[in-house]
């Protein structure tokens, strides 16, 4: 385990390496020069000049590439070049608005669907398994953005049951005024790509001898369902949630951005349309690693819950 | 469980909603990015810091066009007739907002706040995207900022012939050259007086700490999401004292402000909401007052001929329109040569200037308005829009719409039209003109406009998408072809249009990269002169000029239709102020 462990840690490395050239490459070459951008309406060359040493831009690629190395072996990225903010601060103040819409969101939509999941896959082949799938298909093909525009105008605007958007001081005044929407339209959004996966999952666990087994031994059908395929099932689910984990928080921008939340998704997306570089750097780098993590994580959950697992 | 739920929801919004206080509630659409008049560049934080920092001179909240009146100052400056030296005289009695940067003492708006302010715009540590506004101006200031880049440091300290203040309330500014419009770039909001020491207290942190002697103060800020100004308890105070014009919607405003002291609101409330539907619907739903920002819905609310629609009238809710201070126009790169490639709608031959005609008269400016700004703007026939010093209202392009006597244009001069029905070069090279732009929405419908065009004459177009950084680099490197591009008025006079033309501004601003002579003598014999008939004159003979040669072809300026609630009292859209918050009122709001 604990060579499994070193050697998965071990790997990290070439792929940080590769995610950081990526990003490098992308910003140098792809992304245009902030100079431009930061010097405003009227500058001449002698400006911009003196942006780029500023910025550091003006260095060579090799040194560039050096001082992003030494940013992610110290966690320091910097200040944002546009509002001079720092970097782990834009973190520090944006993580919580993200994560007060987006645990409960998890939490319930996962709750939902889970519940929902197991249901149709016991009930498969019957006209409600039928009825909800046909409905998730068609939920799933739907847009996010028909989502928030239609919920935001129905049960905000037409209903007046929430703010359309805004964000407040405290804590339970955000999460009980302001998120309450966002979080539905997140439900909405994710319950029926959640309920088809689920209940494929629940449906291979139905199938098992060991299910077979147990009615044979007489166990009632709720004991069979709650006790035995839910624990089985729940494998496969906690992985698919733990990998959601690392794109949720920057992901979520749509939903940031049409009710006011000030979160991490809503920066980034400021942080593309500005050329941010420390912000986009930060965030890319968050997401690779926090994503390597989970993996590796998943993988000892996989052990810890099924001893029959062999992590090689 | 259900009733505790309700009642906590009850609680938020009683709680919320019902102070007694006169908050307005608006809505950015675009994040700030702090309040450091230095170190911004975007227009929205040049708003919140016109409310919290003073000007030496302000604008006349209802002369149309717009008029500089005093503000921190005593007066409008003593101007000498050389138009090289401006006196100012602060008035005295005007005090920062208490902060603990002044250690608890009662801080005085000095003249030397000015000059420390001024000198911070030449700072190169700051990178001031808006130190155009004073580089190459005052004397003794640009060798300073030299300095300050070979030694690393700028010296504040310094004594500067061009920036003297002889008693703690009078300040001569001396300038290289003769400017008899200079007054303009001192009511720019971002010329407003900061205190050293908070500068230096807050250091970096300086963008989300702004200490101004301003009517508003920032009280709680949360970044690129809430920005909630509170009324300045020390500001000096203002009567409202305008006289309105003719137009009975400045009368109805005067009628109900006149006299009364200001500013009227405990605070303003500024919330970001980059989205429109967002915007639209709180709008509707009360939760905001004015909304300045809803081009995309406008038919939504008025009709064809730009009036009200009837339910919205019911409601109280009130229209302004105005016409913003701002050109578009497509620009041709002048020069004979893009990098190594010759430039087909380059230079000054006969055959270029018919080329960029008659692409010029294949362009419907008309359908650019009907579809694309889906009504709301107007043309623009003068590279000086309405509102602002020098726009001449009754000029007329020499520029047609006018396709078919375009494509006889290219059929005389030589470009004719090959097998595949795309025109080639007179010397029968492949001709094919490349429009930059970016890959927004608002662009591809710009492009699409363009193509059409281009087809009615036969003249293949090729879209060249960039990111805006990247094409702010091209462009200011002449390495575009063509561009629709838009400029609004950092003052509202006429040579900040005209300076976009002038040949020693290539590089800078001069995106077309046109030199001509006989623009530039013009243009340079302009910038003596103040506002008036002869240069009046010499901006005639300079759009004639760039009209022959063909450079831009002006298509239009955006109305801004500002929605109010109707409690809000006092409002009318100020061409060139955007924080009009200090001259509004509210009346109570339906269920206060």
């Amino acid at each position: 385990m604990l060579a499994y462990v070193v050697r998965r840690l071990w790997q990290f490395v070439p792929t940080l390496l590769g995610v950081v050239l990526l990003v490098f490459f992308l910003f140098n070459f792809v992304g245009g020069d902030p100079a431009y951008l930061l010097a405003g309406k009227i500058s001449n060359p002698a400006q911009i000049e003196n942006i780029r040493r500023q910025l550091g831009v003006d260095q060579p690629y090799a040194v560039q590439l050096w001082i992003f190395i030494k940013q992610i072996a110290s966690g320091d990225f910097g200040a944002s070049w546009s509002t001079n903010e720092r970097v782990s601060e834009i973190f520090a103040t944006r993580l919580g608005p993200s994560l007060t819409v987006l645990v409960p969101l998890l939490a319930i939509s996962t709750l939902l669907a889970m519940a929902a999941a197991m249901l149709v896959a016991y009930l498969r082949g019957s006209l409600t398994d039928r009825a909800i799938m046909i409905g998730c298909t068609v939920g799933q093909s739907i847009s996010i953005l028909v989502y928030i525009l239609v919920f935001q105008y129905v049960l905000a605007y037409q209903l007046g049951w929430f703010p359309v958007q805004g964000w407040g001081v405290s804590f339970a005044e955000n999460l009980l005024r302001y998120s309450l929407l966002a979080i539905i339209v997140g439900v909405a959004v994710s319950l029926a790509p959640d309920i088809r996966l689920y209940r494929s999952f629940f449906l291979d666990e139905i199938n098992q001898d060991y299910v077979r087994t147990a009615r044979a031994k007489g166990l009632s059908e709720h004991r069979v369902m709650w006790v035995h395929v839910l624990r089985n099932a729940a494998i496969p689910i906690v992985t698919n949630i733990l990998l959601q984990l690392p794109g949720l928080l920057a992901g979520a921008f749509l939903i940031e951005r049409f009710f006011g939340i000030p979160g991490i998704g809503r920066e980034v997306i400021l942080a593309v349309e500005r050329s941010d570089f420390p912000i986009i750097k930060a965030v890319t780098i968050y997401v690779a690693v926090a994503t390597m993590i989970v993996n590796l994580a998943a993988d000892l959950l996989y052990k810890a819950i099924d001893p029959r697992v062999q992590l090689k | 469980m259900k009733n505790r739920l309700l009642f906590i929801f009850l609680f938020c919004a009683a709680a919320h909603a019902a102070n007694g206080e006169k908050i307005l509630r608006i809505t950015f659409q675009v994040a700030e990015t702090g309040f450091d008049p230095v170190k911004v560049h975007d227009y929205y934080s040049g708003t919140i810091i016109e409310a919290i920092f003073d000007t030496l001179l302000t604008y006349d909240y209802l002369a149309r066009p717009a008029k500089l009146v005093a503000n921190a100052a005593e007066s409008l400056p003593e101007i000498s007739a050389d138009g090289r030296t401006y006196v100012f005289r602060i008035r005295k009695g005007i005090y920062f907002a208490d902060d603990a940067a002044f250690k608890g003492r009662k801080r005085e708006l000095t003249a030397l706040d000015y000059a420390y302010s001024f000198r911070r715009f030449y700072d190169p540590r700051h990178r001031s995207p808006y130190a155009f506004l004073f580089t190459g101006k005052i004397i003794g200031l640009d060798e300073l900022a030299e300095q300050a880049k070979a030694s690393g440091s700028f010296d504040y300290d310094a004594p500067v012939a061009g920036l003297q203040t002889p008693d703690r309330h009078t300040l001569v500014i001396r300038l290289k050259q003769p400017d008899l419009n200079f007054s303009y770039v001192l009511a720019f909001p971002l010329t407003g007086a900061v205190a050293r020491e908070a500068v230096e207290a807050y250091g970096d942190e300086s963008p989300s700490h702004p200490v101004g002697s301003g009517p508003f103060l920032l009280k709680r800020y949360t970044r690129s999401s809430k920005i909630v100004l509170a009324a300045n308890p020390g500001y000096r105070g203002k009567l409202w004292d305008f006289a309105p014009g003719d137009d009975p919607r400045q009368r109805e405003i005067a009628t109900q402000m006149q006299g009364k002291r200001l500013p009227r609101l405990d605070g303003v409330e500024v919330s970001i909401m980059e989205e429109t539907q967002s915007r639209w619907l709180a709008f509707q739903r009360g939760e905001t007052d004015i909304e300045y920002q809803l081009w995309d819905v406008a038919p939504t609310y008025m009709t064809d001929d730009g009036k009200l629609r009837p339910e919205f009238v019911r409601r109280g809710i009130q229209l302004d329109r105005t016409v913003d201070p701002e050109i578009t126009y497509l620009y041709f790169n002048m020069q004979e040569r893009i990098g190594e490639a010759a430039n087909p709608v380059g230079g000054f031959s006969r055959e270029r200037i018919a080329l960029r005609r008659a692409i010029a008269m294949s362009y419907k400016v008309d359908d650019q308005i009907r579809i694309i700004r889906k009504g709301q703007a107007v043309r623009a026939e003068y590279p000086v829009p309405p509102g602002v010093a020098g726009h001449d209202p009754g000029y007329r392009s020499l520029i047609p719409y006018d396709p078919r006597a375009a494509n006889a244009l290219l059929e005389k001069f030589g470009y004719r039209k090959g097998p595949d029905g795309y025109r080639r070069q007179p010397d029968g090279a492949p001709l094919v003109i490349r429009n930059a732009s970016t890959p927004s929405e608002r662009d591809r419908q710009f492009d699409e406009l363009l193509k059409r065009s281009l087809d009615s004459i036969g003249v293949r177009l090729e879209i060249q998408k960039e990111r805006f950084p990247e094409l702010l680099k091209l462009e200011k490197q002449c390495r575009l072809m063509t561009r629709m591009a838009a400029w609004i008025a950092d003052y509202p006079d006429g040579d900040n249009f005209m300076q976009l033309l002038y040949g020693r501004n290539i590089n800078e601003s001069n995106n077309a990269c046109y030199r001509s002579k006989e623009f530039d003598r013009r243009y340079e014999k302009s910038r003596r002169l103040a506002d008036g008939p002869e240069r009046d004159r010499l901006y005639h003979e300079m759009t004639r000029r760039m009209e022959v040669d063909t450079v831009w072809l002006l298509a239009d300026s955006r109305i801004r239709n500002a929605l109010q609630q109707p409690h809000v009292v006092g409002f009318t859209k100020h061409p060139v102020l955007h924080a009009e918050w200090l001259y509004l009122d509210l009346a109570p709001r339906p269920g206060d």
